[in-house]
């Protein structure tokens, strides 16, 4: 009888904790912003709210949440760039930096706990997963009456990233693309000439000779390859970037047609002609085998490897200031440097901007916009300053990434080969050398100036002529990527159709599958997971 | 009718009169009070995240109110192929690693035990246990080179230099390859986790009486006669006590398979662990209600090999492991 007692106490006791625990969680995100002088006038109505002064929000700090793009990493010089941005600002400004593989899913797990930024960076297919939600501040008024707004030098970018005339992120810069790259000593090793290769076959013959003909001089035919890449198809918009060759005129994910109507770009002729074409490179030796398992930072590390053995000649990979690392990279490991971009062959006629990543602000929830007006204002509104604190973000601290005062230094002082001396007078705009490696010049910092939306008024200029050259380059030959999905369904499944849709790719492309069969798997598999997912977002529109 | 209350005896046989509960207790509050602490935190770590199981049942987004959508996850999970493939593939590749790691641990343990020369056996056994302390992100690394179908895989060398391979033809891509992938698989654990796998074993073959020896030798018993009939009887019992022991945790396989497979293996790598994983990590918004669901079943049925466990070692050792 005791034992019975005891076990119905409990049982009673954890229903009692199940019941407690399910209770609501905390309605706002946890405010890390403090009101410390609240309206006398507050409005009653939220549209009243929406009009609240934000000189009545006493703004005391800004957590931001942020990945790989801040340059200024904690050991890159963050704590300076911090510093001056509090100074300039009057904000305590607290950097949350995540890692940049992985920050799709930190943010998931950051956002689960409750534990909400005030600002955040997000990706398209973030910012299109997100803005229906609820989450993110809607700033369309704020942006519009932003000083920044008389300097716009690119107002389509974020007009394009409005949610039913909302905009709930902003964009500093537009997306950026890939360009593809090319090893010069490669061409001339095969006798070919980066201007005569305009059309799918040029390309591909190109990809043959480098797998064929030794272009790393060894004396082994057969051991390199055309071109590596991480993956077949990337895994987030606009997925098609890294082999945009072989790709061509397919888009295998859900995008608007001519007419506006939502398909399935995958099931698509296009696609099946782009899996085909992948099928007989994979089988040529044309591309890497290892591009079925390759992340970018391996990709990137085969291409530019000291050992040219295995790796390839081509690399498509982002334009600007890339071109710049890529060839520091190639002279790093003793290889050489001279890569040139190639101009998009007929078939694939322009290379794709990507949406751009945009700031977020979390919204309370308390119908108040007084807080988040505040935090645009000395977070949004000053990185497009035109002047002090847009120049922290794009170039980093004052006298640790860049100075205007007369110095002398060398980088690799050891090496007289790579030995170089640098010397500036005072006032002379200039980057310094990198805070964690002393012997390679500081590029950037979060924001590229050559791609900002509104430019810098100070004059602030030190970009090496490669990514000058790489900018103007993508600027004139790429067209916008179409705009990332977001339905209920799609959000839930989108995890289970990407899945279905690398079995169709690795079985044709690696195992050399017939495509109708492939495809006809991937409809039983996820085709009404993806009707459920048109059918929404042709709703929708 | 009332169960009439089974009386607590002493080993002699003589009953014990006993205190209340409460009396009892209290005579023993030094040892209650010292146990405490451990209560506190057996109860702050490992139960008060188990109340998270109730997600199980509603749609559980990082952002806004969870939602209470019922048995929707388990509907959903219990339709949905990609599940079943990988429930399919938990249980055999664990079970089947567990299988070949044991018996070779045996294998070897019992060539080691044979071994006279004392430093060559030392040295062998710090080289065996040595893959043990490699973490499996490193492990992936080394026999993704080797095993890499470019120009510059050693194994693809080797094929080619024996002429096994044609010097012009591709690679073979191991790691991507259905047919290949669990074989490798297996050696890859078995490298690893022989050598550890063999310390139980060589700790039971040390205690076996030398006289059994002897005596086989007195008979002129033959060394693989010794081996059948002295040693592996005496191992019989730990080689089960193992199997049951490490039965209990197949549905606990993430970072081994994690490391080494590809979408191109999904069909026969992808483990529970894994499809939770890209679930819940390779989205944008993920939802960790149906996440949860799949994790839940993934511990019902761990749970229920408990019990299957403890009921098999019952049977065999005489007592239970739980």
């Amino acid at each position: 009888m005791k034992k019975k007692l005891v076990s119905v106490l409990l049982t009673a006791a954890m229903v009692a904790s199940l019941v407690g625990c399910g209770g609501s969680k905390e309605e706002a995100p946890a405010e890390t912003t403090e009101k410390t002088e609240a309206s006398a006038e507050k409005a009653e109505t939220p549209d009243e709210n929406a009009e609240a002064p934000a000189e009545s929000y006493q703004l005391d700090k800004i957590t931001m949440v942020v990945n790989g793009t801040l340059t200024a990493t904690v050991d890159n010089g963050q704590a300076d760039f911090e510093k001056q941005w509090e100074d300039a600002v009057g904000v305590d400004l607290e950097i949350q930096q995540l890692d940049h593989s992985g920050y799709v899913d930190a943010v998931g797990r950051l956002f689960a706990g409750g534990d909400y930024p005030d600002v955040i960076i997000m990706s398209a297919d973030m910012y299109a997963q997100y803005a229906p939600t609820g989450l993110l501040w809607d700033m369309t008024e704020a942006y519009e009456n932003a000083d920044f707004q008389a300097r716009m030098a690119l107002p389509t970018i974020n007009e394009a990233l409005k949610k039913d005339g909302k905009l709930y992120g902003f964009a500093p810069t537009y997306g950026n693309g890939c360009v593809t790259y090319v090893k010069q000593a490669w061409l001339d090793a095969v006798g070919l000439k980066a201007e005569d290769i305009k059309t799918y076959d040029d390309y591909y013959n190109m990809l043959l000779k480098f797998h064929n003909e030794d272009p790393d001089g060894n004396g082994v035919n057969g051991d390199t390859y055309g071109v590596v890449a991480a993956g077949f198809v990337g895994n987030e918009a606009p997925y098609i970037n890294y082999l945009p060759e072989f790709w061509q005129d397919a888009y295998p994910a859900l995008v608007q047609d001519a007419n506006g109507t939502w398909i399935d770009g995958f099931q698509t002729d296009a696609t099946k002609a782009a899996l085909l074409r992948l099928q007989q490179a994979y089988a040529d030796g044309a591309i890497d085998p290892e591009t079925l398992t390759a992340s970018t930072k391996i990709a990137r590390e085969k291409w530019f490897s000291n050992d040219q053995t295995g790796s390839a000649g081509v690399f498509t990979y982002w334009a600007g200031s890339w071109y710049q690392t890529l060839t520091d990279n190639l002279i790093k490991n003793e290889v050489d440097e001279n890569i040139v971009q190639l101009a998009p062959i007929a078939e694939v006629g322009k290379y794709l901007n990507r949406e751009a990543p945009v700031w977020c602000i979390i919204d309370d929830g308390d119908g108040d916009n007084a807080r988040e007006q505040a935090i645009f204002d000395a977070f949004i509104e000053t990185m497009m300053d035109g002047d002090v604190v847009q120049t922290l973000w794009t170039y980093g601290a004052e006298d640790v990434h860049w100075s205007t005062k007369a110095e002398s230094f060398v980088t690799n002082p050891d090496d007289p080969e790579k030995k170089k001396e640098y010397s500036y007078e005072d006032g002379v705009f200039h980057l310094k050398p990198s805070p964690n490696d002393p012997n390679s010049l500081w590029k950037k910092n979060h924001l590229d100036p050559a791609l900002v939306v509104c430019p810098l008024t100070n004059g602030y200029v030190d970009q090496s002529e490669l990514a000058v050259a790489g900018n103007k380059f993508f600027t004139e030959n790429c067209v916008d990527a179409p705009i990332s999905p977001a339905s209920e369904t799609y959000t839930n499944e989108s995890g289970t159709i990407y899945d279905a849709k690398l079995a169709v790719i690795t079985e044709v492309v690696v195992n050399g599958g017939d495509v109708d069969a492939a495809m006809e798997t991937y409809v039983s598999t996820v085709g009404s997971i993806v009707d459920q997912c048109l059918s929404e977002l042709n709703a929708a529109e | 009718m009332k169960k009439k209350k089974q009386a607590v005896m002493t080993s002699t046989g003589v009953p014990v009169r006993q205190k209340p509960l409460s009396l009892r207790i209290w005579n023993h509050r030094g040892y209650y009070i010292m146990f405490l602490p451990v209560l506190i935190f057996l109860i702050i770590m490992n139960y008060w995240p188990m109340l998270g199981i109730r997600y199980a049942f509603y749609d559980y987004k990082p952002v806004g109110e969870p939602v209470f959508v019922g048995l929707k996850h388990f509907e959903k999970m219990f339709s949905t192929d990609a599940f079943w493939v990988a429930f399919k593939n938990t249980l055999q590749l664990s079970i089947m690693k567990l299988i070949l790691t044991t018996f070779t641990s045996v294998i070897v343990s019992i060539f080691l035990n044979e071994m006279g020369n004392l430093f060559a056996k030392k040295t062998l056994q710090t080289i065996i246990y040595l893959p043990h302390f490699m973490s499996w992100a490193v492990v992936a690394s080394i026999f993704s080179l080797l095993l890499s179908p470019s120009s510059t895989g050693m194994v693809n060398g080797w094929l080619r230099d024996l002429g096994i391979l044609a010097q012009d033809a591709k690679g073979i891509y191991f790691l991507a390859d259905s047919k290949m992938w669990r074989p490798i698989f297996y050696l890859i654990n078995i490298w690893k986790e022989t050598g550890w796998g063999t310390i139980i074993f060589l700790a039971t073959l040390s205690g076996i009486n030398p006289e059994l020896y002897e005596a086989g030798d007195i008979d002129g018993a033959t060394r693989m006669q010794k081996i059948r009939y002295i040693t592996l009887p005496a191992l019989a019992n730990t080689i089960i006590t193992v199997l049951i022991l490490n039965l209990a945790k197949v549905m606990n396989m993430f970072e081994s398979v994690f490391v080494l497979y590809n979408n191109a293996v999904y069909d026969v790598s992808d483990v529970i662990s894994t499809y939770i994983y890209r679930q819940t990590f390779a989205v944008a918004l993920p939802n960790y209600g149906y996440s949860t669901a799949v994790g839940l079943f993934k511990s019902l049925v761990g749970c229920f090999l408990v019990l299957v466990c403890n009921w098999a070692s019952k049977k065999t050792r005489g007592r239970g492991i739980v």
